[in-house]
């Protein structure tokens, strides 16, 4: 019961915080890559405190609807998703709960945006599910494939048993469902050459050209944690959660462990986002035929093989 | 009982009708009555004992029997809702068209025809109440004339066809075994050589295939749903293909039962997973063409097709995780594809259009039909907390378990194509920019927005508390003899994965409470109108721009050259074969009498001819 409690209060807290850091990683690592300085680490918390205290338009009470219903939809999320050994309300749903649950923040984000008569909102959602369907593809295949080896749909036990006989990332057969997933992770995060979905350049950031204000703060804010919970899948789902090839589990069951579970969980994320990071500092955009294309082709094809070796071996 | 709520329902269309030639307003008023009488009377009928009487004995030498259970309880309380509903709909949206009168008899109807067939107890019955049916739907959905002409003809056409494979089967039943009650026919079956029962499987399998529109039998849906009346499409999608959903019930667990209908298998193939095969296309396809599409009701139709596939694919699986939450499925669809199809309808009668090119920004018109449909495509996608969540999570869950990954792919990719065209009905209705002539639209009227408004209240409760309905499937599965499940009002229990909505409805309640707390503490919005938007410095013009067409442009580009409906090409070749050989045939009636006297002649010789040679006679 007290876990419980420490995971509804903590789970989300931690994920917000990384998530900001992971925006302020974003922007200094990029600067240094391209040879900059860089603002400060911090400089996203600056701005979303900031952005609180700005006048913003609304468009009408649908549209202020959608921003808080986006982020609830990704709070939500992280109380059914393992951060470590923190899990809340993880026996109340499983892996597909969670896949459903990460529907509602960009639902959110489409039926707020879309009160307003902005084109450029339009155009971005159309990409935005245009690109999801590319990726949902090989995404399902390999939840599947992970799913069926190992004869659960509770991403608890699928955390359990990597702890038992090894990351999947790194066991035949679902190492090659693992490639797969790493290969449509830009897109999931929406980072380049996958970025059709914000494109500055193009269409204004497309869902997000009308907020400003408290709205964007929320939305940057959602936005952080529907990155935090991307990775985090995948290091639930591949990278054995909070496991350390047995290091931690044989520490036994107390708060210290916990804490270093979250932590070892933490340093998989930023090592994940970091190298997705050095992709996106130095690829071009692809326009959204090419990507759904490149999706549907070689991650899919994986996929499927993946699913197949799962299911048979 | 049984025959009092047939006689309620086939007695109110007839007196409706009369009724009509002197008050059409008496008449609305007493269709809507006679409709929400029977939802009391099934309603009170849940707590009856299950019954089955002869209600006519002797009829050409059968005795005409009628039994109520759970399991036609259940159809039978959704089609009365629906059917009130509708009518209710009705009222405005008829209103300034010809005929009125007979829309309503044949509304009424048709939704009577279906308490008969999922009230009737041997085969005899069912199909007389079959043909009611299918022949009412038939003039129902070419009530509009025009291109709904030809769509109700193509509906006829292939419902005949499955009425005469249905009838050969019946009649076979009874050649061989003397009975048509079903529930004498189970244990004459049980001993049934498994070629027979194919046989009998395959006969009755083309006519519920073919109302429940499986692939390759869909082809007759699309046109017929669109062109139907709004408040029959509601019906027609939400229940009428549904009686081939009961059909199949019927056939594989109440007249063979589980273990036949599983056990009917040769080497590797298994008739129950050729049916699952199917059934897993049936929602692929679909799906994909429905992005497509560019007319409202269209689009909805070819969901309906794939949703279908779901129930079938949870009907034919065969365990009791997936027999629920095809039940289940049924249920939910029934009330989110008539919502949807409702809600265009109110569009349809402020507009008088229903394609997704031209409009556009309605929401803040039609606020009623906006919340109506973003919960209807709700329930279509299965957000939790809505009530297609839970269906296709205990499918989803069944297959997996029961290693069938690809079965699971099929569906959860389906549910995937399902997010991309709801999201294009919304957006192209009520989002983005509102055209110029579209400026004056009213809301809908009231008796447009009840239905609409009950059907939304109903798909969130049994979202958030999907215990309600489940518990009296579980007891039909249990009936037809699955393992019950674990259940509670808010999901099930299970070691291997559960789910508790009222813990995520908690969820969604408590952050959505403490970010509105954080959202209103923040800085004052002043609200601005729809069409003051940024844009990066170059202004759009008002009321101009509207990105509706092609809503997936790179998507369709690259799908379209795949995705032509085949099916439908190669029976339209069969037509007009037919058409061409009648053609033919038809040249020997010149009219003459000459020519006929010379068939005549030319017949007798031949006969003369054969009997010189073989000497037959």
């Amino acid at each position: 019961m007290v876990m419980t409690i420490c995971g509804i209060i903590f789970s989300p807290l931690i994920a917000l915080l990384s998530g900001i850091l992971m925006l302020g990683v974003t922007r200094k690592l990029m600067a240094r890559i391209h040879w900059r300085y860089g603002p400060p680490l911090l400089q996203p918390v600056i701005d979303i405190i900031k952005l609180f205290y700005q006048k913003a338009p609304s468009h009408g009470s649908l549209f202020d609807f959608g921003v808080i219903l986006s982020l609830t939809g990704s709070i939500v999320v992280l109380l059914f998703l393992p951060v470590g050994q923190l899990a809340p309300l993880s026996p109340a749903g499983g892996l597909l709960v969670i896949t459903y649950l990460m529907l509602v923040a960009p639902l959110g984000v489409a039926i707020s945006g879309g009160e307003a008569a902005n084109p450029n909102v339009s155009i971005g959602i159309s990409r935005k599910l245009i690109l999801s369907f590319g990726y949902e593809v090989s995404l399902v295949l390999g939840i599947l494939a992970i799913m069926t080896r190992y004869d659960t749909i509770s991403i608890i036990k699928v955390v359990e048993i990597q702890q038992e006989t090894g990351w999947a990332l790194f066991s035949w057969p679902l190492f090659v469902s693992g490639i797969a997933y790493l290969l449509i992770l830009p897109a999931i995060l929406g980072i380049r050459p996958f970025d059709v979905v914000s494109a500055p350049q193009e269409i204004s950031s497309g869902p997000h050209v009308e907020y400003g204000g408290k709205y964007l703060g929320l939305t940057t804010i959602s936005h952080a944690l529907s990155e935090f919970i991307a990775i985090a899948l995948f290091v639930n789902l591949f990278l054995g959660g909070w496991g350390l090839w047995g290091a931690i589990s044989n520490l036994g069951n107390s708060g210290l462990v916990v804490f270093l579970g979250v932590l070892v969980f933490l340093a998989k994320i930023f090592l994940i986002y970091i190298l997705s990071l050095t992709i996106n500092a130095v690829l071009p955009r692809l326009r959204v035929d090419q990507a759904i294309k490149f999706l549907w082709k070689w991650p899919a094809i994986i996929a499927f093989v993946g699913l197949i070796l799962a299911w048979t071996v | 009982m049984l025959a009092t709520i047939l006689i309620i329902a086939f007695g109110g269309a007839i007196v409706s009708y009369i009724l009509g030639k002197f008050s059409s307003r008496l008449r609305n008023y007493l269709s809507a009555l006679v409709w929400i009488t029977l939802i009391g009377l099934t309603s009170y009928s849940f707590f009856t004992t299950p019954t089955t009487n002869v209600f006519y004995p002797g009829f050409i030498g059968f005795n005409l029997t009628l039994r109520i259970n759970l399991l036609s309880w259940l159809f039978a309380i959704t089609i009365s809702v629906i059917a009130a509903l509708s009518v209710i709909f009705s009222f405005n949206y008829i209103r300034g068209r010809e005929r009125r009168d007979f829309y309503y008899l044949m509304i009424l109807l048709v939704n009577a025809s279906m308490l008969g067939i999922v009230l009737s107890g041997d085969l005899l019955l069912f199909y007389i109440f079959w043909e009611i049916m299918s022949w009412s739907a038939f003039l129902l959905i070419s009530y509009s004339k025009g291109k709904a002409l030809a769509a109700g003809l193509k509906y006829i056409v292939m419902s005949i066809i499955g009425s005469g494979t249905m009838l050969i089967g019946i009649t076979s039943l009874y050649g061989n075994y003397g009975t048509l009650a079903l529930e004498e026919l189970p244990t004459n079956l049980a001993t049934a050589p498994p070629l027979y029962l194919l046989f009998i499987f395959i006969l009755f399998f083309v006519a519920f295939g073919i109302k429940n529109a499986i692939l390759p039998f869909h082809t007759w849906l699309p046109p017929a749903h669109s062109e139907a009346p709004a408040p029959f499409s509601a019906i027609l999608s939400g229940m009428l293909i549904k009686m081939g959903t009961y059909g199949i019930i019927l056939l594989f667990y109440v007249i063979s039962g589980i273990k036949l209908f599983l056990g009917l298998s040769s080497g590797v193939w298994s008739f129950h997973y050729i049916l699952c095969g199917l059934a897993a296309v049936t929602i692929v396809v679909p799906t994909f063409i429905a992005v497509l599409q560019d007319d409202a009701k269209k689009l909805l139709a070819w969901s309906t097709i794939g949703q279908a596939g779901y129930i079938m694919l949870g009907i034919s699986f065969g365990t009791n995780l997936s027999m629920a939450g095809g039940i289940f499925h049924f249920f939910n669809h029934a009330i989110f594809k008539s919502l949807l199809f409702l809600a265009i309808g109110a569009v349809e009668y402020r507009t008088s259009t229903r394609d997704l090119n031209s409009l556009g920004g309605l929401i803040k018109k039609m606020p009623v039909a906006f919340l109506a449909t973003l919960v209807g495509i709700g329930g279509l996608i299965g957000i939790p907390l809505t009530n297609g969540f839970f269906s296709k999570w205990l499918i989803y869950k069944s297959l997996i378990l029961d290693k069938q990954p690809f079965l699971a792919f099929a569906a959860l990719i389906g549910t995937w194509g399902a997010i991309l065209y709801s999201y294009k009905l919304l957006h192209n209705i009520f989002l983005g920019q509102l055209p110029e002539k579209y400026r004056d639209i009213k809301k809908a009227p009231i008796s447009m927005r009840l239905p609409l408004a009950i059907l939304s209240i109903a798909v969130i409760i049994f979202g958030v508390l999907p215990g309600l309905p489940l518990n009296p499937i579980n007891k039909i599965t249990t009936s037809l003899g699955f393992q019950p499940l674990n259940l509670g009002i808010w999901g099930t229990v299970s070691d291997t994965g559960t789910v508790n909505t009222l813990n995520i409805f908690l969820a969604f309640v408590l952050v959505s409470g403490i970010l509105w707390y954080v959202f209103r503490s923040g800085a004052e919005s002043p609200k601005v109108s729809q069409e003051n938007s940024y844009a990066a410095g170059a202004p759009i013009p008002e009321g101009k721009y509207n990105y509706t067409v092609d809503f997936y442009n790179p998507l369709e580009r690259m799908l379209k050259p795949y995705l032509k409906d085949l099916i439908d090409s190669f029976y339209s070749w069969i037509a007009e074969a037919v058409k061409q050989i009648s053609t033919r045939v038809r040249k020997i009636y010149t009219g003459y009498v000459g020519t006929y006297v010379m068939y005549i002649i030319a017949l007798l010789a031949a006969l003369i001819l054969v009997q010189l040679g073989w000497k037959i006679w």
